[in-house]
C-alpha cells in the first residue's frame, strides 16, 4: 500500500483528498505546516508527498528546500497542490525538483488522484 | 650809427617779441596737445569701458575681455610688445601680441620677468614649463638685437584673488610715465570691477540653483559637451555611492552604474542630437530609478538660428515607493484570489465527493462534510462581504445613516452576541461604562455594530485562554487628559493611551478594546489599518482573518468624522480604541 503525505492548512482540502485517497486504499499521513510536515516526512517515509504552499510556521518551498538538504540523494516525489497561481512560485518549485504542479481549485479530486497515481508508475 | 643801433635794437626788439610770439604759441600749443591726448585718453577709455560692458554682458572670460583691452591699447600707449599671463586651469596662459618685430631674446625675457611678477605676487614658484606661450602680430627676427628697455606691470585682480599680470615694453627707453601706467591701471581696475560684480551675480544665481539642486530628492548631474561633472548634487553621489568622494569624474558613473545605464552614450546622444531621453525602471543598488537626460542650450542662438548645445543634464527620479506600491497592490489582488478559491475549490471537493460516493458515505462523515461546507462558505461570506465594504468605502458609496441611538444599548447588543464564543475559548469578556453617558449619540448603528464585530472578534481571536477582553466605554471631554478620564472606571487598562493623540480632540464618547493578548510588534503597528496589510502570525485559535477587518474599522469610524487607534505592548496585551466626536 502506497503511503502519501499530504501537507495543507486547508481542513477541507485535508478531508476531501484523504476520502479520496483512502478509498483508492492509499494509506494517507495529515500535516497542517510545513514544520509537522518535516517531522512526518522522517518518521513516516511517504511514497509521496502532496504539498501546499501558503502555511503557516513553514510554507511550501521553504519545507521543499529543507526537505531536499535533509534527505541527501533519497528524493521522494512532490507534487505542490496549491491555489497560488503565480509563475514564480511555480518556477521556483520547478527548480527544487516537483513531480507536478496543480492549482487546486482548477482540478477535481478525480484528476488530482490520476496525477498521482501517475507519478507514483514513473 | 644810432640808426644802426636803433634799427637793430628794432631787429632785437622785433626778434624777441617773435620769439616771444613763437614761445607763447608753444606753449599754447603744448596746452593743446595735453588737452588732446586728455581727450583722446578719455574717449579711448570710455570706449574700451563701453566695449567691455557690452561685452562682459555675455562673457565672464577674463581672458576674452584682457584680449579686448589689448587689442586697442595701441591707440594710447606705444610700445614693441603688450602681453599678459593668466593662470589657466593646467598651464600660465602666456599671450604676447607684437606691434613691432623683435629679437627671441626680447620675448623670453618679458616671459621671464613676467614669471617673476606673478611669482611674487602669489608667493608660488612658475616654471618655464608651466608656460602655455601664444605669440601674435608682428613676427620675430633674429637679426634686432634690441633689449627690454621700457617696462611695466598691471596685476590682474579679479575679485580680491590675483588671477594674472599684464605687461606693455618697449625696445625704446624711458617711454612710460606714471599718467600712462595710472590709465591702463583705472581701464583694468574698471574692467576688474565689472567681471567681479558680474560673477558676484552670477555667484548668486548658482548659489540659488545650487540649493534648488543641493535640496533635490532627485538625483541631479550636469555636465559640459566633453562629460566633464559641472554639477553634482548629494543624492546623485548617493545612488552611484560615492556619497564622500572628492571629485567624481563620469567614469565614477560608469564603473558605478555597472552597466545598467549607459549614461556616457545616453549624453551623447543628447548633445550631438540636442535631444532628451528618458529611460525605462532601471535597479540601481535596490532601488528603482527612472533616468531623464536632456540637452543644456544657450540663450543665444547660433548663425543657424539654432540654440547651442552647452552640455547635457542626467536627472535619476527614484521610483521605489511607486513600483512597491504597486507590488503590494498585486500581492493583495494575489491573496484575496488565494483566499476566495480556497473555500470554494474546498466545497467543490466535498461536493465531488458527496456526488460521487453517495452509497459509501458514512454518518460521521457526512457530517462532517456539512460542517466545512459550513465553515467555507460562511468564510467566504465574511470575506465578499469585507470586500464590498472596502470598495464601497474607497468608493465614498459607505453611507452613515446616523440616528439618535444609546451607546451602551449597541455595546451590550455586541457582548451578548460574543458571549458564547468567549466562553468557548475560556475568556473573560466584559464592559465598563463610564458613570456619565450622553443618553442618545447620533451614529449609525449597523455600522458601530460592524466596528465592534471586527474589534471583539480580534480580540478574542489573540489572546489565549483564561486571558480577559474588556470593552471600555467613556465620555471624553474636550481639554481632559485622558488618561485621568479612564482612571476613574473600575477597571484598569493594561496599555495605557496615548495621550498626545488626545490634545485638541473635542468632546467625544471613546470606546476602547483592551486585550491581554499576545501584543502587537511596534514595526508592524504603523500598517495595522492599511488594507494591504496582513500579518502573518496566525491567532491563537488558529482562526484566520481577511486582514480587511481593520480596513473597515477605520473606513466606518472616518466615516462618522472620527478616529481610530491602537497601543500594545508585547506579551501584556493591545488596546483599540475609536472615538466618535459628539457634535
Amino acid at each position: 500500500m502506497k503511503k502519501i503525505l499530504v501537507i495543507d492548512d486547508d481542513e477541507t482540502f485535508q478531508k476531501a483528498i484523504s476520502t479520496k485517497l483512502e478509498l483508492l486504499t492509499y494509506q494517507v499521513v495529515l500535516a497542517s505546516d510545513g514544520e509537522e510536515g518535516l517531522s512526518k516526512a522522517v518518521t513516516e517515509k511517504p511514497d509521496l508527498i502532496l504539498l501546499d504552499i501558503k502555511m503557516p510556521k513553514l510554507d511550501g518551498l521553504a519545507f521543499l528546500k529543507k526537505l531536499r538538504a535533509n534527505e541527501g540523494g533519497l528524493k521522494i516525489p512532490v507534487i505542490i497542490t496549491s491555489n497560488l497561481s503565480s509563475i514564480d512560485k511555480i518556477s521556483e518549485g520547478v527548480s527544487l525538483g516537483i513531480k507536478g504542479y496543480i492549482l487546486k481549485s482548477n482540478e477535481t479530486l478525480d484528476t488530482i488522484t490520476k496525477e498521482i497515481a501517475a507519478a507514483l508508475n514513473t | 650809427m644810432i640808426l644802426t643801433v636803433a634799427s637793430i635794437l628794432l631787429a632785437v626788439g622785433g626778434v624777441s617779441v617773435s620769439i616771444y610770439f613763437v614761445i607763447k604759441d608753444h606753449k599754447a600749443k603744448v596746452v593743446l596737445v595735453k588737452k588732446e591726448q586728455d581727450i583722446s585718453r578719455r574717449m579711448y577709455e570710455l570706449a574700451i569701458l563701453k566695449e567691455l560692458g557690452d561685452r562682459i554682458g555675455y562673457s565672464l572670460d577674463v581672458q576674452q575681455i584682457i584680449d579686448i583691452i589689448i587689442n586697442s591699447l595701441h591707440q594710447f600707449i606705444d610700445y614693441s610688445a603688450v602681453s599678459y599671463m593668466l593662470l589657466g586651469p593646467e598651464k600660465l596662459i602666456f599671450k604676447m601680441h607684437l606691434e613691432r618685430s623683435v629679437h627671441q631674446r626680447f620675448v623670453n625675457d618679458i616671459r621671464d620677468r613676467m614669471l617673476g611678477s606673478l611669482s611674487a605676487l602669489l608667493d608660488r614658484e612658475f616654471n618655464k614649463k608651466d608656460v602655455k606661450e601664444i605669440i601674435s602680430g608682428a613676427i620675430i627676427i633674429e637679426e634686432l638685437n634690441d633689449p627690454v628697455r621700457s617696462f611695466f606691470n598691471i596685476p590682474l585682480v579679479i575679485d580680491e584673488k590675483v588671477v594674472g599680470v599684464l605687461t606693455v615694453a618697449d625696445t625704446k627707453s624711458g617711454l612710460y610715465k606714471e599718467e600712462e601706467m595710472t590709465i591702463l591701471y583705472k581701464i583694468i581696475q574698471q574692467a576688474s570691477k565689472a567681471v567681479t560684480s558680474l560673477q558676484g551675480v552670477v555667484k548668486t544665481e548658482q548659489a540659488k540653483v545650487n540649493a534648488m539642486v543641493e535640496s533635490m530628492a532627485d538625483g541631479v548631474v550636469m555636465t559640459d559637451v566633453d562629460y566633464r561633472i559641472m554639477v553634482l548634487n548629494p543624492s546623485a553621489r548617493a545612488i552611484i555611492g560615492l556619497p564622500r568622494k572628492e571629485s567624481v569624474t563620469i567614469f565614477d558613473f560608469i564603473d558605478n552604474l555597472e552597466g545598467k545605464f549607459d549614461i556616457r552614450g545616453r549624453l551623447e546622444e543628447s548633445v550631438k542630437l540636442n535631444k532628451p531621453f528618458k529611460s525605462e525602471e532601471v535597479l540601481i543598488r535596490d532601488k528603482f530609478y527612472k533616468i531623464f537626460v536632456f540637452p543644456v542650450n544657450t540663450e543665444r542662438t547660433n548663425e543657424a538660428n539654432e540654440k547651442e548645445v552647452v552640455g547635457g543634464v542626467v536627472i535619476f527620479h527614484d521610483v521605489t515607493a511607486e513600483k512597491s506600491i504597486e507590488q503590494i497592490r498585486e500581492q493583495f489582488t494575489s491573496m484575496i484570489v488565494h483566499e476566495l478559491r480556497t473555500p470554494l475549490s474546498g466545497i467543490n471537493k466535498i461536493s465531488e465527493l458527496l456526488r460521487d460516493g453517495q452509497q459509501k458515505i458514512e454518518k460521521k462523515d457526512f457530517d462532517e462534510y456539512i460542517r466545512l461546507i459550513n465553515a467555507d462558505s460562511t468564510g467566504m461570506l465574511e470575506l465578499v462581504n469585507d470586500i464590498l465594504d472596502i470598495a464601497k468605502l474607497e468608493a465614498g458609496k459607505f453611507e452613515v445613516k446616523k440616528e439618535p441611538t444609546d451607546v451602551k444599548k449597541v455595546v451590550d447588543n455586541r457582548l451578548e452576541f460574543f458571549r458564547p464564543s468567549a466562553n468557548d475559548v475560556k475568556l473573560n469578556l466584559e464592559v465598563v461604562y463610564d458613570a456619565e453617558l450622553p443618553s442618545f449619540v447620533a451614529i449609525d448603528q449597523a455600522g458601530i455594530k460592524q466596528v465592534l464585530n471586527n474589534l471583539i472578534s480580534n480580540a478574542l481571536k489573540f489572546t489565549k485562554a483564561n486571558g480577559s477582553v474588556q470593552i471600555l466605554v467613556v465620555h471624553h471631554k474636550a481639554g481632559m487628559k485622558i488618561n485621568e478620564e479612564f482612571a476613574r472606571l473600575p477597571a484598569k487598562t493594561v496599555v495605557p493611551f496615548p495621550e498626545e493623540k488626545f490634545i485638541n480632540m473635542p468632546e467625544s464618547i471613546v470606546v476602547a478594546v483592551a486585550d491581554t493578548g499576545s501584543g502587537i510588534n511596534a514595526s508592524e503597528i504603523k500598517d495595522l489599518f492599511n488594507k494591504f496589510k496582513q500579518l502573518d502570525n496566525k491567532s491563537e485559535t488558529g482562526v484566520k482573518g481577511t486582514g480587511l477587518g481593520l480596513a473597515i474599522v477605520k473606513g466606518i469610524v472616518e466615516a462618522h468624522n472620527g478616529s481610530v487607534g491602537v497601543v500594545s505592548e508585547i506579551g501584556v496585551g493591545s488596546l483599540f480604541f475609536f472615538v466618535i466626536p459628539l457634535q
